[in-house]
């Protein structure tokens, strides 16, 4: 029971890595029709390197969220000390 | 289907390192005490030494390994892999002899992912650049960010096993389990695709066996620390492994422990720190001899402390915790290897 938390913060992971990376192969990476115009091929490479940057962005919240989560619900509960 | 050469030369590549390590062990680890290579096992009350680095023999060990797979199956696929392990592996043995500095390291890392990527201007099938997902299948070849997510997954992998080499037993532990998903993921890869070289699973085998053997020396209580050259090596090569095998995405799943614990390090301490320059440590032993999470606020955030805010835990509890972390990440990996290979 102890690692279910924990289990459950690396299933997310799982989950966010293997969606992200199908993401950004199929959908980010071809992105766009071929750029005629240096502002064309300029706004693409904008978009692509802007959803790079979110789809790290959303696994940093993520798993910031659930760790702090996490930490919170056991800082909540009574905080073994060593007996001496 | 596998001739009997093959066959025997495979349970070679494995038996080789593995008695190598075995035997070879007793008497280096008895030379680096007479030289004072000792390390403080900190974790221990009270404290004892334990002969470091074990790097150089594990490094020679998974040489062997190689060697017999380069040769028996005329490849150049184990040559490229040592290549990056061997640059990560002297990196290390630096940190071992002379310590290097926090953004020193990862920075010196990336040149294991260079000469391992520049190889393939001798050997240009060395990888190739697409991506197999489960059920959904490849993407499109996209050689120029892979070939840069390439460089960059050596510093970021060999760190990440770093990282887990704290405790008695973990790394062994770690490299064991995860370097049997990777098998896994490489043989599947390798029955199922035709004209995939038997060469990658060959590879694949004395990581296997290293981290078995090492395993025996290094399981609580410990004879032997691996050191940086030990650890950095280990993650070479599973990068290297993982690159060639084509099995990318399956080994990023069986090392999940290891990125959250890269994650949650470096989020923490706000960059590359290293570790003996941190400002606190994350966990400490009580009077009971048990390990406890630190509640120090700059103390940093690592899977081990997570694991302790349950609970104080011995030692050896404590590696069983973060082998049943490793083992559902393996787990994870190999459903992702079946799902991708066999369906």
């Amino acid at each position: 029971m102890r690692l279910a938390p924990l289990i459950a913060i690396e299933i997310a992971a799982f989950l966010l890595i293997i969606g992200e990376t199908y993401f950004f192969f199929i959908i980010v990476v071809p992105l766009g029709p071929i750029p005629h115009s240096l502002g064309e091929y300029t706004g693409y490479a904008l978009l692509k390197v802007a959803l790079t940057v979110g789809l790290g962005v959303l696994w940093f919240l993520v798993m910031i969220g659930m760790t702090r989560a996490y930490v919170r619900s056991k800082l909540r509960s009574p905080t073994p000390t060593p007996s001496s | 289907m596998v001739t009997g050469f093959e066959a025997g030369l495979l349970a070679l590549s494995f038996l080789v390192p593995f008695l190598l390590l075995v035997f070879g062990f007793p008497p280096y680890l008895r030379l680096l005490t007479r030289l004072g290579r000792v390390s403080e096992d900190v974790h221990k009350t009270p404290t004892t030494k334990v002969p470091e680095p074990a790097g150089p023999m594990l490094f020679a060990g998974a040489l062997a390994g190689e060697f017999l797979v380069a040769v028996g199956l005329n490849s150049w696929v184990p040559i490229a892999i040592m290549l990056g392990a061997g640059v990560a592996f002297v990196v290390g043995l630096w940190d071992d002899l002379y310590v290097l500095g926090g953004k020193t390291k990862p920075l010196l890392l990336l040149l294991a992912g260079l000469v391992f990527v520049g190889f393939i201007l001798f050997k240009p099938n060395l990888y190739d650049p697409v991506l197999s997902f489960p059920i959904l299948g490849d993407t499109s070849a996209h050689f120029t960010i892979y070939t840069v997510l390439a460089v960059v997954a050596f510093p970021v992998v060999a760190n990440a096993f770093n990282m887990m080499d704290a405790f008695n037993g973990e790394i062994s532990w770690f490299t064991l389990l995860t370097s049997i998903a990777l098998l896994v993921g490489v043989t599947l890869h390798d029955v199922t695709t035709a004209g995939f070289s038997l060469a990658r699973v060959g590879a694949t085998l004395p990581l296997v066996a290293v981290a078995g053997a090492f395993l025996l020396f290094n399981r609580f209580p410990a004879k032997a620390f691996d050191g940086d050259s030990g650890s950095l090596m280990f993650g070479g090569m599973f990068a290297g492994l993982a690159i060639t095998g084509g099995v990318e995405i399956a080994a990023m799943i069986a090392i999940l422990p290891a990125i959250l614990n890269s994650f949650y390090t470096l989020s923490s301490v706000r960059g590359f720190v290293e570790r003996r320059r941190m400002p606190s440590r994350p966990t400490y032993i009580g009077k009971d001899g048990l390990l406890y999470a630190s509640s120090e606020a700059e103390a940093p955030t690592t899977i081990v402390r997570l694991v302790l805010l349950g609970g104080p835990l011995s030692e050896k509890d404590l590696v069983k915790n973060i082998i049943a972390l490793t083992g559902v990440a393996v787990l994870l990996s190999m459903v992702i290897s079946v799902l991708t290979w066999v369906f």
